[in-house]
């Protein structure tokens, strides 16, 4: 009786744990390899998420989303509440940490090809977090209602309005709603504290759930580390360590640059101020700011950033190459260095260049010029990482004064003079076309020439040096023989 | 390991005393906003290097001294900018009708 009823109990609890996973552990254990920070910039977001939700509800405490009490209330929470503009300062910090990390973590996993199969839906998933994280930059800029956020987020809702009209009436209600001001900070107060941390949290649910399927992705050499380290306690004590590290770094931020509230919103001081949007919108804002984007140019920019934006949610499903080792993929290593490298320009221009209309000649000039630079040097690169890892260990590299480490820094060093050669004899170029010819800027582009000419032979002597250092060189002779003999 | 013993003992004697502080602070002050900051950086600083010192030990893996010692200059830097808040805390542009 004892033995049919502990069967009938074992029966009911194997049923039970074939539907419920009772017995299986919890959370997978993380690989010894993983406990590393570039595998956990996408903790750290989280991290700022939390330090985020925990401030924000202290100030919604006290913030009132009115156009005329949201500047005054904001004042009161810096000037009353206690530690009133430290919570506002980490809040902002901690704001723009997460879109940083965010970024970093897009571009890591982009590099170690994370987004390849089984992890195709992760990747478009945390695009899309990507997306409200950008979100929650936009709706909170505007929220304090002074005149350099009320001017910004007014260029962006105007941006709607050249989208097609059936797209355009839906997202203008949406997002602005049919009031004027108090509807439109309320819609962007509503979007900020209440939708899109749900939608946030649950694309975070999803996320997590998927990592925990395939678990932490492989490293793309060829060490794989196979130890496993368990979930609790010593994968969680190290993502606190790194959570710690993270407060202690954004609260020392927070006390060397405290925030200033700049003047509030209102219409004559909005018509003498420039609008200008925060750092992470700024790429786009100077795109925009292209003359031939200018007035019907518009909506052919938005398409274009809108097309960057679906290339990079859909590129799991683009680059499909089974490899993922780094120097096996030099057209998408390339492509994602002119990307962060255009990122970076373009942003930094926006921000030396407030309100200012940039010529078309101008635009081509700097951002063909940074992509020329980094194929350069990305494919140079290339050239000796992958010509040293397929002759490591060889008998040929014997020949060489030089080692590999020592040829790769020294050609760094040659292109990156070349670049700034390059940029000052374009400026010179530029400028004398402009301007006329005068001493100075002849002089400077002679002396940009020259260096660049003296980069070029340079270069020429260490890639002969290089294919001497790794026996290509006879492989290299032989092969214009080749061409010399099939030419007679 | 009793050198490491001693290290842990400190750090945690410093939290403790730290957090103590936090706690003592003057909230309507707004040179202890300052002071709080720091504090706060002190307490998930010594945290962070008694976490990472615990898993360390725990696997019989030596203390690297780089980090013990990157995040001793990082508690003192902490622990001088405590005592110069009160000049930190001018730096502070008040609004017009600020505290």
């Amino acid at each position: 009786m004892t033995i049919e009823s502990d069967t009938k109990t074992v029966r009911l609890v194997k049923w039970l744990d074939t539907r419920l996973g009772l017995s299986y552990p919890l959370l997978r254990p993380v690989p010894a390899y993983a406990i590393n920070p570039f595998y956990w910039l996408g903790a750290l977001p989280v991290v700022a998420f939390l330090i985020q939700g925990i401030t924000g509800v202290i100030m919604i405490l006290y913030y009132v989303p009115t156009p005329t009490a949201a500047y005054t209330s904001t004042q009161y929470i810096f000037n009353r509440v206690y530690y009133g503009r430290f919570l506002e300062t980490v809040h902002l910090y901690t704001a723009y940490a997460m879109i940083m990390l965010a970024f970093m973590h897009l571009m890591r996993d982009y590099f170690v090809s994370a987004h390849k199969k089984p992890r195709e839906i992760m990747w478009v998933v945390g695009m899309i977090m990507g997306f409200v994280t950008l979100g929650f930059g936009f709706t909170g800029y505007l929220l304090p209602w002074t005149v350099v956020s009320k001017s910004a987020t007014d260029v962006g809702v105007g941006m709607i309005d050249a989208l097609p009209s059936v797209i355009s009436s839906r997202l203008s209600f949406l997002v602005v709603g049919g009031g004027g001001d108090a509807t439109e900070l309320l819609r962007f107060y509503d979007l900020h504290i209440i939708v899109l941390p749900a939608v946030l949290l649950a694309l975070l649910t999803i996320k997590l759930y998927m990592l925990e399927v395939h678990g932490i992705s492989e490293p793309t050499g060829s060490k794989k580390d196979t130890e496993q380290i368990a979930i609790f306690p010593d994968v969680t004590i190290y993502l606190m360590e790194l959570a710690a590290m993270f407060g202690a770094a954004m609260l020392l931020i927070s006390v060397l640059f405290p925030l200033t509230l700049p003047p509030p919103y209102t219409p004559a001081l909005a018509s003498q101020s420039i609008a200008q949007p925060d750092w992470y919108f700024l790429w786009v804002y100077q795109i925009l700011k292209i003359s031939v984007f200018e007035g019907p140019g518009l909506p052919i920019a938005l398409g274009m950033v809108t097309l960057i934006f679906i290339l990079l949610v859909l590129l799991p499903f683009i680059d499909r190459g089974s490899s993922r080792a780094i120097v096996q993929r030099p057209i998408f290593v390339t492509l994602g260095l002119i990307f962060i490298g255009e990122i970076i320009v373009l942003a930094a221009w926006g921000l030396l260049t407030p309100g200012q209309i940039i010529p078309l000649g101008q635009a081509l000039l700097v951002l063909g010029g940074v992509a020329l630079i980094i194929v350069v040097i990305s494919l140079s690169a290339f050239h000796f990482f992958a010509g040293n890892a397929k002759h490591t260990g060889s008998p040929k590299n014997t020949m060489g004064k030089f080692n590999a480490s020592g040829i790769t820094a020294a050609f760094a060093i040659i292109v990156s003079v070349g670049a700034l050669a390059i940029g000052t004899s374009l400026s010179s170029i530029v400028h004398i076309i402009l301007n006329g010819a005068d001493l100075t800027s002849v002089a400077t582009l002679g002396a940009g020439l020259s260096t660049l000419a003296l980069m070029i032979v340079t270069s020429l002597f260490l890639l002969y040096m290089s294919d001497r250092t790794t026996g290509r060189l006879r492989m290299r002779n032989a092969f214009f023989e080749r061409i010399a003999r099939s030419w007679n | 390991m009793e050198l490491n013993k001693v290290i842990l003992s400190l750090l945690i004697c410093l939290q403790l005393i730290s957090a103590t502080f936090l706690w003592s602070l003057n909230a309507a002050d707004v040179i202890s906003e300052v002071k709080f900051a720091v504090f706060l950086a002190i307490d998930l600083l010594c945290f962070a290097m008694v976490a990472y010192s615990y898993r360390k030990l725990k696997r019989g893996v030596l203390i690297s001294p780089v980090w013990i010692l990157l995040g001793s200059i990082g508690l003192i830097v902490l622990l001088f900018s405590v005592s110069s808040s009160h000049r930190r805390a001018a730096v502070y542009t008040l609004s017009p009708d600020g505290r």
